[in-house]
C-alpha cells in the first residue's frame, strides 16, 4: 500500500506533536534523532516531512502530501480551503493585542500595529470597527512597541513569559490558536480507509493526553 | 523587450506536451461532434457580472476595465458564458453545445499553481430528465476510455441532499447552519460536538458517520438506508441509485462512489453532480452536474441544463507521452521541390531540410539524430553517403 505523506510543521508544533504521534502508534524514532534529515520513513505506513508552517499548505494544496499538521494561526492567515478535520489539544495558545503599560486602546487616533499576522490583525480591528496601520514584522515582534516602531503588537502568546520579560501587557484577547490536522480534499477520497484510521487514532491519543494532563494537574 | 519573464502562474507549452494537449482536445471535439453536439465559442473577455453566481473563493478572476470603466474579467469559467448566450439569444430548445478553451483564475502567488487552465466540455440545455445527466456521464467516461485512462473513479453526489436532510432535523436554525458548515469543512472536532443531540435518535447512525459518508456506493447507501423515511429524499436517492446502475451497465470497469457529505459544487447546482479522478491524479479529470435554475431563456423562463467539463491539463498529465520517434531530414535542391514534397508525403516523421549545402545537412542530421534522405545525390558524388 502506498505511504501517506504527512507534512509536519517543524519547531514548536513538531515538539508537541511527536509525543502525540507516538501515542497514536506511529514510529517516530527518526524524528527523535533526526540530525539533518527532513524526510522520515521509519513507519512503513507514513512518510513524514518537516517543513515550515506556511509551507504546509503549499505542499498540501499541490497534492504533494496528503496530510498537514499545522497551527490554526497559519491556516487563518493563509485562508485554507482544505479539510481542517481535527483540533488537537496540544499547542493551545492565543492571539493577543499587547503593548507597554502606557498604551491607551481608546486613544482617538489611527494606531500603528506591528505583527507577523497582518490578515488576522486586519480582521480583528475591522471587527471592532477600527482602522489601523499594520506593519509586518518577521520576528521578535515584542520589540516594536519598545523601540517605538508601533503602538502595539498582535502576536501569539502561550505562557505570557516573553511578554512579561519585555514589560508588555495584554490589552485584548483575540482568537485562540491550536494545532490542526488538515487533509487534502482529493486525497481524503483516494486514501479514505488509511486516513480515517489515522484520524481516529490521533483523536484517541489526543483525548488520552488531555486526560493524563488533567490527572497530573 | 525589457521584461522577458512570464507572469506568475502562467507557462509556455511546446513540443510533445503542446502536441499531446492538441491531440486530446481534437479527440474530445471529434467525439462531441459525432454525438451531434454543436460548437459554441464565447470570448475570453466578459463583463464581470456574468460570473456573479460563482463563489469567490476558488474563482478569483483577472480584472480590467473597458473604455467606459465597466469591470471586465478574463473568464474564470465556461458554463456561465453559455448561460449568458442562452438568455440573450432566441436559440430554440433543446440544444446540445460543446466548447473548449482556457479559463483564468488568480491563485495564490508563487504557490506553483497555474492560473490558466484548459477545459473542454458540453452543456445539454432543455432536457429535464435523467437521460441528459446520463449522456454527460457517458461522454465523460467514454472520453477517459478513449484516452486510455484506467482506474477511473466516478463520484456521484446531489446538490440538494444535505439541505433536504438538515431541514428535517429538530434543531434551531443557527445550529443547523453550524452543523452543515462543520460537515462541509469536515471539521470533526466541531461536528462531533454539534451532533451529540442525535445520539439515541433514529438518526444517530447516519449522523455519527455523516462526515465519512463518501466512498463505496453500496456501503454509503447502506448507511443512508438507516435513516427514517423522509419523503423529499426519496427521489434523490432513487436517481442516484438508477445512475449508479446505469454506469455499472455501460462501464463495468468504472469505480462508482457516492458522497452524501459535500456541498453543491456551486450554489447554482440543483440536481446530481459528479466528478472523476484516478488514484494518482492530483486533481479531478472531469466534473459536472445539473443546474436547472441558472439558465433562463430569452423570455426569462428557467431552463433545465446539465453539463460536464474535462480538465484538459489533468488529462495531459495522465497521458503517457509517446517516445520521440527518429525523424528523417529530406535534403534537396530548390529545383527538386516537387520531388521533396512527394518524399515528405511518403516518409512518416520526415521534414524538409532547408540547409543550403549537403555538409550542413549532414551536421544537422548528426546533431538531431535523424536519418538523412539526400535527393541531390551530393553524398554519392562525394563518396560519403
Amino acid at each position: 500500500m502506498e505511504r501517506i505523506k504527512i507534512a509536519l510543521t517543524k519547531g514548536r508544533t513538531e515538539d508537541q506533536v511527536v509525543p502525540l504521534l507516538e501515542a497514536a502508534g506511529i514510529n517516530c524514532e527518526g524524528l527523535r534523532n533526526k540530525q539533518r534529515r527532513l524526510i522520515f520513513d521509519e513507519d512503513p505506513r507514513y512518510e513524514i516531512i518537516l517543513v515550515k508552517g506556511p509551507d504546509v499548505l503549499t505542499y498540501l494544496n499541490n497534492g504533494s502530501v496528503q496530510i498537514g499538521i499545522v497551527g490554526s494561526d497559519i491556516l487563518t492567515e493563509q485562508e485554507n480551503f482544505q479539510y481542517a478535520m481535527l483540533d488537537l489539544d496540544v499547542g493551545r495558545c492565543r492571539f493577543v493585542l499587547a503593548s507597554t503599560k502606557d498604551f491607551n486602546p481608546q486613544a482617538h487616533r489611527r494606531k500603528i500595529i506591528a505583527t507577523k499576522y497582518p490578515n488576522i490583525t486586519k480582521r480583528y480591528f475591522k471587527g471592532i470597527g477600527e482602522d489601523v496601520e499594520i506593519i509586518r514584522i518577521e520576528g521578535s515582534v515584542e520589540l516594536a512597541p519598545l523601540i517605538g516602531l508601533a503602538d502595539a503588537i498582535v502576536d501569539i502568546v502561550e505562557t505570557g513569559n516573553t511578554l512579561r520579560e519585555n514589560n508588555l501587557q495584554i490589552f485584548a484577547k483575540l482568537q485562540p490558536v491550536n494545532t490542526k490536522v488538515v487533509v487534502n480534499r482529493l486525497a481524503l477520497r483516494q486514501y479514505q480507509p488509511q486516513i480515517k484510521a489515522l484520524i481516529a487514532s490521533l483523536q484517541r491519543a489526543d483525548q488520552q493526553m488531555v486526560q493524563a494532563k488533567l490527572i497530573k494537574e | 523587450m525589457k521584461n522577458k519573464n512570464l507572469p506568475s502562474g502562467t507557462r509556455d507549452e511546446f513540443g510533445t506536451e503542446a502536441e499531446v494537449k492538441e491531440t486530446i482536445q481534437n479527440k474530445l471535439f471529434k467525439t462531441f461532434r459525432q454525438r451531434g453536439f454543436r460548437k459554441l465559442t464565447t470570448p475570453v473577455l466578459e463583463y464581470s457580472d456574468v460570473f456573479q453566481p460563482l463563489s469567490a473563493e476558488n474563482y478569483r478572476p483577472y480584472q480590467l476595465l473597458d473604455e467606459q470603466g465597466e469591470p471586465l474579467v478574463l473568464r474564470p469559467d465556461l458554463t456561465l458564458p453559455v448561460a449568458r448566450v442562452m438568455s440573450t439569444t432566441g436559440i430554440e430548445l433543446p440544444v446540445k453545445w460543446y466548447y473548449g478553451g482556457d479559463v483564468f483564475r488568480v491563485k495564490k502567488q508563487l504557490s506553483g499553481s497555474y492560473n490558466q487552465l484548459t477545459q473542454a466540455g458540453i452543456e445539454i440545455v432543455g432536457y429535464k430528465g435523467l437521460k441528459a445527466d446520463w449522456e454527460c456521464l457517458e461522454v465523460a467516461l467514454a472520453g477517459c476510455q478513449d484516452m486510455a485512462i484506467k482506474n477511473v473513479t466516478i463520484e456521484l453526489s446531489h446538490a440538494k441532499f444535505v439541505d433536504t436532510l438538515i431541514e428535517q432535523l429538530a434543531l434551531p436554525e443557527p445550529t443547523k447552519e453550524s452543523l452543515k458548515q462543520a460537515l462541509f469543512d469536515k471539521d470533526l472536532s466541531k461536528y462531533n460536538q454539534l451532533s451529540e443531540p442525535f445520539e439515541r435518535t433514529p438518526y444517530s447512525r447516519f449522523i455519527s458517520e455523516w462526515p465519512w459518508l463518501f466512498g463505496d456506493f453500496d456501503k454509503v447507501m447502506a448507511v443512508a438506508a438507516t435513516l427514517p423515511e423522509i419523503k423529499p429524499l426519496q427521489p434523490i436517492i432513487a436517481n442516484l441509485k438508477a445512475t449508479a446502475a446505469f454506469i455499472h451497465q455501460l462501464f463495468p470497469k468504472a469505480n462508482v462512489t457516492l458522497d452524501l457529505s459535500i456541498p453543491s459544487p456551486q450554489s447554482y447546482y440543483t440536481g446530481m453532480a459528479f466528478r472523476g479522478f484516478t488514484d494518482k491524479s492530483a486533481g479531478y479529470l472531469f466534473s459536472g452536474g445539473r443546474y436547472d435554475d441558472l439558465l433562463t431563456n430569452f423570455q426569462n423562463v428557467k431552463t433545465s441544463a446539465v453539463g460536464v467539463a474535462f480538465d484538459v491539463d489533468a488529462l495531459v498529465e495522465r497521458t503517457n507521452f509517446p517516445d520521440d520517434t527518429p525523424t528523417a531530414l529530406i535534403f534537396f535542391n530548390a529545383d527538386q521541390w516537387a520531388q521533396a514534397e512527394a518524399t515528405l508525403a511518403e516518409v512518416p516523421n520526415s521534414t524538409l531540410c532547408l540547409t543550403d549545402n549537403f555538409e550542413a545537412a549532414q551536421q544537422l542530421a548528426a546533431s538531431t539524430n535523424s536519418r538523412l534522405i539526400d535527393l541531390t545525390k551530393a553524398g554519392e558524388k562525394n563518396g560519403t553517403n
